[in-house]
């Protein structure tokens, strides 16, 4: 009876990791390469601590787990791989079962797109994907545990109000140069 | 398993919700610049939990519910602004809706089209069209689709600031 249980757990284990969603594996190669400035910021970023919060904003931020960011900045050197990475990651966001697009705007040399992955009361992950010609792009992924549209609503009055910690930014302003 | 039905269902309805599929081809033109809100974005921002004495808030949460897409398009290239005009001619011959005005003042041609349910007041589609005449007025293409009053979406332009809400202003009244 125990063999096929294990077995049942294993193939789930196989195939969870099959659909564990690209976008996170394209960070985790990408953090590596050097035309890539990554950022890992944990919800202590907020200094939730200094800040008087309302029990509402308490459990808004449980639900809030970490920031990833990745950028890439285009010079001339890089030109074509911008061409290449942007085009990856355009087509990462196109899977409109995982990514279900939210609000998009552009210049046509510069654009912005938001997505949300889970369910409209249990929101897995808020991806924001930014680019502008002469500067090149970021993808920041907002990771959290089920939290529903109120939840980010004050997580981001939260980020208003919290004296963020700009010295974890200082590798994102090389790129606005 | 049953989920994953849903969600192709869910995304297929959505496919066939995008009848505004004619303009998408000005998205990603240079010289464009679009906003594209689709049903999913008003659907959560419905689910924000306002202060309930905010009667105005709570109307305007009313209002998001029933929208599916809103799509603008704006440009001051005087050739992409032609390339508009064909299509919002084109897409009006494959999907006929009643113009229910037509403005022309201050360098700006208006037209607002709609569809509706039958006799009710019930708006199912609205595109507007601005002509600019020059490179300081703007041609805009402004579509919204949905189930909602007409009276009602004035709220929203004006809380978006979208272009054309005197107008659409005056044509809810005329209403």
């Amino acid at each position: 009876m125990k063999k096929p249980l294990l077995f049942l757990v294993f193939i789930t284990m196989i195939s969870s990791c099959k659909n564990e969603p690209s976008l996170q594996k394209y960070f985790v190669d990408k953090s590596e390469s050097k035309e890539f400035i990554s950022l890992d910021l944990g919800s202590s970023i907020l200094n939730a601590d200094k800040l008087s919060l309302t029990a509402d904003e308490k459990s808004a931020l449980t639900t809030f787990k970490k920031i990833n960011v990745l950028a890439f900045k285009n010079d001339d050197k890089n030109k074509v791989n911008y061409q290449k990475e942007m085009k990856e990651v355009k087509t990462l966001l196109k899977d409109k079962t995982t990514y279900q697009p939210l609000v998009k705007v552009g210049t046509g040399s510069a654009g912005a797109s938001m997505y949300f992955v889970g369910e409209d009361e249990n929101i897995d992950e808020v991806v924001l994907f930014a680019n502008k010609k002469e500067n090149g792009f970021a993808v920041v992924r907002v990771l959290g545990n089920d939290m529903n549209p109120s939840d980010v609503m004050k997580i981001i009055s939260i980020v208003q109000k919290s004296n963020i910690n700009l010295e974890q930014f200082k590798p994102l302003q090389k790129l606005l140069e | 398993m049953k989920k994953n039905i849903l969600v192709f269902v869910f995304s297929l309805v959505s496919f066939i919700g995008f009848s505004q599929a004619e303009f998408d081809k000005f998205e990603d033109k240079d010289d464009v610049s679009s906003v594209i809100v689709t049903k999913k974005m008003f659907e959560l921002m419905s689910k924000v939990k306002v202060d309930a004495k905010d009667k105005e808030m709570q109307q305007y949460l009313t209002l998001l519910k029933k929208l599916d897409n809103l799509k603008v398009f704006t440009t001051t290239n005087t050739k992409v602004a032609t390339e508009m005009k064909t299509s919002v001619t084109s897409y009006l011959k494959s999907n006929p809706l009643d113009e229910l005005m037509r403005v022309n003042n201050d360098g700006k041609n208006v037209k607002i089209y709609i569809k509706s349910v039958g006799e009710s007041s019930t708006v199912k589609e609205l595109l507007m069209f601005m002509e600019g005449s020059s490179k300081e007025v703007p041609s805009v293409i402004l579509s919204l689709t949905g189930s909602f009053n007409l009276d009602e979406i004035t709220s929203l332009t004006e809380r978006m600031n979208l272009p054309g809400k005197d107008e659409l202003e005056k044509a809810s009244k005329s209403k």
